[in-house]
């Protein structure tokens, strides 16, 4: 089997609970404290939930692209703005035509569609600040691409949660059929009634924070963010090394229970980036805090890895963004090769309340401060498992 | 392994496809030599599906799954990797959904977990019990070329497992329909592609120089005349499928 060609991921624009740039989410992380979730009483009629809501200011969309100005694209503008110094060199050096745009969502601007429809029933017209690039999904990708004055090819994936690891895993294929010379890609997903309230009534939401692998896990604690890189097909530095997809077949709502989909998503991430298991260090677990997905998903861990390795759940600092989980968690996957020493990396810690689920494997729970040897190359992964039965797995390596 | 072949190439293997009026292979023959907009009223019947399955399917998810079942032998069902592209999805089903958000009521679970983007794709598996890599995206003008380029992704990958890429899209609802202007049709196109085989091969380009808009129906039929026109270029804004000698 020849060698993948290479995707560097280059550059990282992240934006969620922990904060509004790279640094203050790598402390956030480390931190392991779920104490940047807030309390909401709007988004669900009598419920007070807690949310991984951003509270760093957003930029404003550009009067130029008003009528794509809904938070959903001021939060992937927010990631944006961070790398946007190596963006415009690589349009610079390339010229727009060759940049690509591949972004993920689940909500695209749902928040500010019902905006427009309470303005409706007040009004009896959709509020004039409305339009529908806000709401279409491919509006995201289409605003990153005229934010940017990129001119390739732009389109929005949304596979749920597994929405914006797909959308890197398509970038890096973007790059390798020679049709860019850089690509852009992320996702970004922000908090709205209408997901929160279809979560509810699937009875997935907790009271209070997630709390993954426990005995006492009781729903997921949702958030919103956005991450943005900027892939090169270069070597060096921080490289996407493997892509695993499966689906479930099984359930529009719940995973195969037993972690068959989420198997074969691992194991292809493994044969893709031509590792065997024990040469990943580090698992970011889909982990949301539902008694079947950690059920099914520890259990499949299990199977490729034993109990070992070192895995933690980071939904608990900031909730879980949904569309854009993939990408935040790729970007926390990437905050762990950037910022550690080499030979060693600091791991976000395993957030919960201490009590293991005597059903699940005793899988490697990462504890405050841990942190991992490694010899060679650093390769870590991270799992993400769709709603609608969607899985994407991702392995980056730093060498 | 059948990986030969530029990475931008892949061959239409097989196709099928439904529109109101144009439900079999023949009247879209008919139809290409003498194109026409689409009809935007009706479903099929994807009498195919279990009573139960059938019953919660949307007009949008019957399209889907006629075309996609229509793509494929018995034996290919859980086999091929799956790229939906919809430009609107469910988005008329989720207007009511906001209706009820809005106005504080309860959502149903089901309609809910219906109306996501990836919701055919999720459906597709389950009644296909296919378990390959699959992927929903969306494109606003461009969803049809893009959904072409995310299939070729899934070839860059694993060039020896054939991609089924249905399109398909419904009228959009009056909420927005004013806010939207496009081709407007029922309609839904499924196109077995693999890296080689039987079947004429497309190589796809960023040099399309197509004219934004130009034909009352949307870019999945126009791609459908062309391949059955056998003609040797076809370009949709800016992309361009060039037909392998």
């Amino acid at each position: 089997m020849t060698a993948r060609p290479p995707c560097r991921l280059a550059a990282l624009g992240v934006v969620n609970a922990l904060g509004a740039d790279p640094e203050s989410v790598w402390r956030g992380l480390l931190a392991g404290e779920p104490a940047r979730l807030s309390w909401n009483e709007a988004l669900v009629p009598g419920r007070r939930l807690l949310v991984g809501a951003v509270s760093d200011p957003l930029p404003e969309v550009p009067a130029a692209l008003a009528r794509y100005a809904c938070r959903n694209n001021a939060m992937a503008l927010a990631a944006l703005a961070q790398i946007e110094a190596p963006v415009r060199a690589a349009l610079a050096r390339h010229g727009a035509a060759r940049v690509g745009v591949v972004m993920g969502t689940s909500t695209s601007g749902v928040a500010d569609a019902e905006d427009a429809f309470r303005w409706q029933r007040a009004h009896g017209g959709l509020a004039p600040s409305f339009d529908y690039a806000q709401l279409e999904f491919g509006g995201l990708a289409a605003f990153v691409a005229d934010r940017l004055g990129a001119s390739g090819p732009a389109f929005t994936l949304s596979t749920a949660c597994s929405s914006g690891a797909r959308a890197l895993a398509s970038a890096r294929s973007l790059l390798a059929m020679g049709l860019c010379d850089a690509v852009v890609a992320g996702a970004a997903d922000t908090l709205c009634g209408l997901t929160t309230n279809g979560f509810a009534a699937l009875q997935a939401v907790s009271e209070g924070v997630t709390n993954p692998c426990s005995r006492n896990r009781a729903g997921l604690t949702l958030g919103e963010g956005a991450a943005a890189f900027l892939l090169l097909p270069e070597p060096g530095g921080i490289q996407l090394t493997g892509v695993g997809e499966s689906s479930e077949a099984h359930h529009m709502s719940a995973p195969d229970p037993t972690g068959a989909g989420a198997e074969a998503a691992m194991r292809g991430a493994l044969a893709d980036a031509g590792l065997a298991a024990d040469a990943i260090a580090y698992l970011n677990l889909h982990g949301t805090g539902t008694p079947l997905n950690d059920a099914m998903e520890c259990q499949a861990v299990e199977r490729v890895f034993g109990t070992s390795l070192a895995v933690s759940s980071t939904k608990p600092l900031v909730g879980h963004a949904l569309g854009a989980a993939g990408a935040l968690e790729a970007a926390f996957c990437w905050l762990v090769l950037a910022q550690s020493a080499p030979g060693v990396l600091e791991l976000p810690p395993h957030c919960f309340d201490g009590e293991r689920d005597p059903e699940l494997p005793a899988l490697h729970l990462v504890g405050k401060g841990e942190s991992v040897r490694v010899e060679g190359p650093a390769r870590v992964m991270t799992n993400s498992f769709g709603f609608g039965g969607n899985n994407c797995t991702l392995v980056l390596e730093r060498s | 392994m059948s990986a030969n072949g530029p990475a931008t190439r892949a061959h239409v293997l097989r196709w099928s496809a439904w529109s109101p009026g144009l439900e079999d292979a023949p009247a879209w023959e008919r139809w290409a030599a003498a194109p026409a907009p689409l009809a935007t009223e009706g479903h099929p019947a994807a009498a195919f599906l279990p009573a139960m399955l059938r019953r919660r399917c949307t007009p949008l998810t019957r399209l889907v799954l006629t075309a996609a079942f229509g793509a494929l032998a018995e034996g290919e069902r859980p086999r091929v990797r799956t790229v939906f592209a919809t430009r609107h999805g469910s988005i008329n089903e989720s207007i009511e959904l906001l209706h009820q958000v809005v106005a504080q009521e309860r959502l149903s679970p089901t309609k809910f977990s219906h109306t996501v983007h990836n919701a055919q794709a999720g459906l597709f598996c389950i009644a296909a019990g296919n378990r390959q890599a699959s992927s929903s995206l969306a494109a606003r003008a461009d969803t049809f070329a893009c959904g072409w380029l995310e299939a070729l992704t899934f070839l860059e990958r694993d060039p020896a497992t054939p991609v089924l890429l249905v399109t398909s899209d419904v009228p959009l609802d009056a909420t927005f329909a004013a806010l939207v202007p496009e081709p407007r049709g029922a309609y839904g196109l499924g196109l077995l592609l693999a890296r080689a085989g039987d079947g004429p091969g497309f190589d796809l380009d960023l040099d399309g120089r197509g004219e934004a808009g130009a034909r009352p129906w949307p870019d999945a039929a126009e791609f459908l005349r062309s391949l059955l026109a056998g003609e040797a270029r076809l370009a949709l804004g800016r992309f361009g499928w060039t037909r392998a000698a």
